[in-house]
């Protein structure tokens, strides 16, 4: 059976979030993705919250970064999670976004071992060993919990490239990929089925994300009007390759990057044209996303993440995804 | 104010439909800033106990649309012909 689940940002306060978790719970959700930037609220304070209004739901960080937060902090906080709502949580780790963590100086080298290690290093602790390690990119002398973690808790690896899909598929019990399109997502689940095949496991061993930027609306143009401003911001943040794979003029995405930088965001929205929609986002009435989703699934997903923005009012979207989407797939 | 009076004018029957647009009033403002934490717990346990249609959720919400859209409640309650319940709020308001 198909999973669904839903991603907020804390840039919103934590009562809304709240709000719209309990809601998507009620209705059939079984995944809470938060996200993880420095610059919004504390994905750990907004996660326990989550966790203490809602029953049932799965939920964890959709993703962190080793590079920001010691794998050994996210091991703690995670574990302790685990505590609170014993089998409800779930690591999501990724690369991070290099933009982001180079603004606070971060740098981002070495992602694909980075990831691994910090894998691996969440693994051994949570698994109450001492997690010494002697990595390319961390080196531990010896880090153990005095307190016993409760059970194994599965580790998502959140994914773009080939590579970095490729290990998800290796190390990760599941992987979020970072798409919307049929194409993308079709390309991405051969590279994690590669990867998968390495592990020595099966593909339904590892449940595999679409994560995707999302927008419904009974009418279309409203639900376009709110995918609009993430869609410029993912086409910005696009490689040319993947803009090429989608027919989309490098330069009119480059546009768009130079008027976001100036903050000029009616040149940047306006610019965001019909096939970047189309490319970028899952975005239309409830028939069109039952349409795009079933594409998906047929790509070899097992669970759709409905991303940012949700909709043009998120209440309404989340009950149209409840009333209207979900139960096409639940048979 | 005196919230709890204030939902007691409210008939049974109402419930529902205001209940709608409160909650809608308040995930949508731009207000955020004016919610007061312990008016937010309120409301979300009352939504994990489903009964933000109760005249106890009720009592929660008028508290926390009134704080972040005022203009609003009052023609939601104008819109619903409880014109005394709108301008109990506007007295409320004034002082």
């Amino acid at each position: 059976m198909t999973k669904f689940g839903i991603e907020f940002v804390p840039r919103e306060p934590y009562w809304k979030i709240i709000y719209y978790t309990i809601q998507a719970e009620r209705g059939g959700f079984s995944n809470l993705w938060v996200t993880d930037h420095f610059n919004n609220r504390n994905v750990y304070v907004t996660l326990t919250a989550a966790a203490m209004y809602t029953d049932k739901i799965t939920f964890g960080p959709g993703v962190t970064n080793p590079y920001m937060v010691n794998p050994v902090f996210t091991a703690q906080a995670i574990a302790t999670l685990n505590e609170l709502t014993p089998g409800r949580v779930v690591l999501g780790i990724g690369a991070g976004d290099k933009t982001t963590l180079e603004g606070v100086g971060v740098e981002v080298e070495k992602p694909l071992a980075a990831v691994k290690e910090a894998v691996d290093i969440f693994r051994k602790i949570t698994n109450g060993e001492n997690a010494s390690y002697d990595g390319e990119v961390f080196k531990i002398a010896g880090a153990k919990f005095l307190f016993k973690p409760k059970g194994r808790i599965p580790v998502y690896v959140g994914a773009q490239g080939p590579k970095m899909l490729e290990l998800a598929g290796r190390i990760g019990d599941g992987v979020l990929i970072n798409a919307c399109h049929p194409k993308d997502v079709e390309y991405a689940v051969n590279s994690v089925h590669e990867g998968i095949g390495q592990g020595g496991k099966k593909p339904e061993d590892v449940d595999v994300a679409a994560y995707t930027s999302f927008s419904v609306h009974e009418d279309l143009k409203k639900a376009t009007k709110a995918a609009v401003p993430v869609v410029s911001f993912i086409v910005a943040g696009s490689p040319s390759m993947l803009l090429e794979r989608h027919g989309i003029d490098v330069k009119k995405a480059e546009e768009i990057r130079h008027a976001l930088k100036a903050n000029d965001w009616g040149r940047a929205f306006g610019g965001v044209t019909p096939e970047m929609i189309e490319a970028f986002s899952v975005c239309g009435t409830p028939e069109m996303c039952v349409e795009r989703i079933a594409l998906l699934l047929k790509s070899g997903i097992s669970q759709f993440v409905v991303g940012s923005p949700i909709g043009y009012n998120v209440r309404e979207a989340i009950n149209l995804i409840i009333q209207k989407i979900i139960p096409h797939f639940k048979t | 104010m005196d919230y709890r009076k204030l939902s007691e004018m409210i008939p049974a029957g109402k419930w529902d439909i205001l209940s709608d647009k409160l909650i809608d009033f308040i995930l949508t403002s731009k207000n955020d800033d004016k919610m007061p934490s312990r008016v937010a717990n309120a409301i979300l346990r009352q939504w994990q106990n489903d009964a933000l249609k109760s005249e106890t959720g009720i009592t929660a919400l008028l508290q926390a649309a009134i704080l972040l859209e005022p203009e609003k409640v009052i023609t939601a309650f104008n819109e619903q012909q409880m014109a005394n319940v709108a301008e109990q709020i506007k007295e409320s308001l004034k002082s």
